[in-house]
């Protein structure tokens, strides 16, 4: 199948190293601590975080650092067929366990000991990339609950199909077999916090692949920093300063 | 769960005992409603409804199926609620399931009339393509995505925006086949047909604290009930279903009394919900 037409456009109508559209919102679950919504095209996720609070398995309480979990869940709806999967398959729990480790690596875990940080992130659209979308509304998510980070952890895929290293897959172009990269990236630091790839590539060609992953990684970092920002104007104009 | 000191007990039951909440409404005023239709777009229909703090969206899914043997001149309807973890952490696991069941099981009750399809709120017999061979299985699927009290009441009402929202595609049969044969059939994609929601209920929950009985509660006001009675009626002031919850018992007195307000308040929401499912269809055609 082709999928980047001769003219250099792919199926749906971006140019290989176009990204999807990204949308941001702040505060979407009133009743959490913090929360965001992030939606990357067709993609769109629910983050909410609940935390820093008292642990509530005695058990897992770790003395010297705070505790951070994550549940990751689709809606039923989400997928293109309706699906009939209960919560809690292999998949989810993969991905529950990757951005847990992603978002434990950039929180200050040690300044809040004694204490647990819940991360819950709910698809309610999947289009290829819900694991990019997830850490980015996980990040916008912590920060609006206050919780310390060393940076803004932010996350894109990139995949190299029909010869052409492509960024931000969408469903079609992820179920195509072809390699798909993910990558987190502290993008203050300059640091890879994340890296998984499917399927084979060579070295050389990897190098640029990862490399256009980091460069739609820095352009969500951007994007996340205006809506913070934004954010946080609108919380002094309600405040009247 | 909520935690409340005693005093602030004292203040939500006071304040409903003197018709002034703590958010300032009436014992029969609802928060303010805010609808989205069109949210979910890989769905036949959905919608996004915003009560107060609460937060639900539904979705409507359409699938070709077959009809059941016992009645071959009606389509079936399911409904499941799920319950998502960024709500409340308790719905962690499996936390969620408990509730998640009891509220699909009321809203079956409230929303779909009798087992023989008596009663539905939607006409089952309109979801039909040939009779006793191809029907349309409609599957509603909502989801909680933040909790602030009165949840079936938001539900309720998120299906009936997801219904008015939703398109069945036209299915036209190919025809020739005889007997047994499953006919052959070819989807449009451009030609819709729209549900008639005009019939489809709305819940309202009386929510009894103290002698005092709430519309709307919230989840504060929630952990102070002594039980609870939801009342689905429709617009012609028909009550389609009635499920009671909560421990203490109730005056059957009370109950039609709570009735006779039911059908009060249910016509207000059923004004306010059209206004606003058709404000949102028609903002979303605009754009």
């Amino acid at each position: 199948m082709e999928f980047v037409s001769p003219e250099g456009l792919r199926l749906d109508g971006r140019r290989p190293m176009e990204m999807r559209q990204i949308r941001a919102e702040i505060g979407a679950v009133a009743k959490a601590d913090g929360s965001a919504v992030f939606e990357m095209g067709n993609t769109k996720v629910i983050a909410a975080v609940y935390g820093p609070r008292e642990v509530q398995n005695r058990t897992q309480q770790i003395n010297d650092q705070a505790l951070v979990r994550c549940e990751y869940s689709m809606a039923n709806f989400s997928t293109g067929d309706r699906m009939r999967k209960p919560k809690g398959d292999r998949r989810s729990t993969e991905i529950s366990l990757v951005i847990r480790q992603t978002m434990e690596a950039c929180i200050l875990t040690h300044l809040m000991p004694r204490s647990q940080i819940d991360i819950f992130v709910q698809v309610l659209q999947a289009d290829g990339g819900t694991r990019s979308a997830c850490i980015n509304a996980a990040t916008l998510a912590l920060a609006d609950a206050g919780i310390p980070m060393r940076d803004l952890v932010t996350s894109c895929s990139s995949g190299y199909l029909n010869s052409t290293p492509l960024l931000d897959l969408n469903y079609v172009e992820d179920s195509a077999g072809g390699p798909d990269v993910t990558v987190g990236f502290l993008p203050k630091v300059d640091k890879v916090t994340l890296l998984q790839m499917d399927s084979k590539l060579p070295i050389d060609i990897f190098e640029n692949v990862m490399q256009l992953a980091i460069e739609g990684c820095k352009a969500i970092a951007n994007y996340i920093r205006e809506i913070m920002l934004e954010n946080t104007k609108q919380l002094e104009y309600r405040r009247g300063i | 769960m909520v935690g409340l000191s005693l005093g602030e007990e004292h203040f939500i039951q006071g304040g409903i005992a003197q018709d002034l909440r703590s958010d300032g409404r009436k014992r029969l005023t609802y928060r303010p409603i805010y609808v989205e239709t069109g949210v979910i777009p890989q769905a036949n229909g959905s919608a996004r409804v915003m009560l107060g703090k609460t937060d639900v969206v539904s979705s409507v899914k359409a699938e070709l199926g077959k009809p059941s043997s016992l009645q071959p001149d009606k389509g079936k309807v399911a409904i499941h609620v799920d319950c998502s973890t960024t709500a409340a952490p308790m719905f962690e696991g499996r936390g969620g399931e408990e509730l998640s069941t009891e509220l699909s099981v009321a809203l079956q009750h409230c929303l779909l009339g009798a087992k023989s399809g008596a009663g539905a709120g939607i006409d089952l017999s309109s979801l039909i393509v040939v009779e006793g061979k191809i029907c349309w299985d409609l599957y509603i699927d909502c989801l909680v995505v933040c909790l602030d009290g009165n949840l079936l009441d938001a539900l309720g009402a998120a299906i009936k925006a997801a219904l008015s929202n939703t398109g069945i595609p036209r299915v036209h049969v190919a025809a020739g086949a005889l007997g047994d044969e499953q006919p052959e059939v070819d989807i449009s994609e451009e030609e819709f047909l729209q549900f008639d929601t005009s019939d489809i209920p709305v819940i309202v929950t009386l929510t009894k604290v103290g002698r005092h009985y709430i519309v709307d509660a919230t989840s504060e006001e929630e952990s102070q009930m002594s039980s609870a009675v939801s009342i689905s009626v429709n617009r012609k002031g028909h009550i389609c279903g009635l499920i009671k919850r909560g421990g203490a018992g109730l005056d059957p007195g009370i109950i039609l009394d709570m009735m006779s307000v039911v059908k009060h308040v249910s016509e207000q929401l059923i004004n306010k919900l059209d206004s606003e499912i058709a404000a949102s269809e028609a903002g979303a055609e605009e754009s």
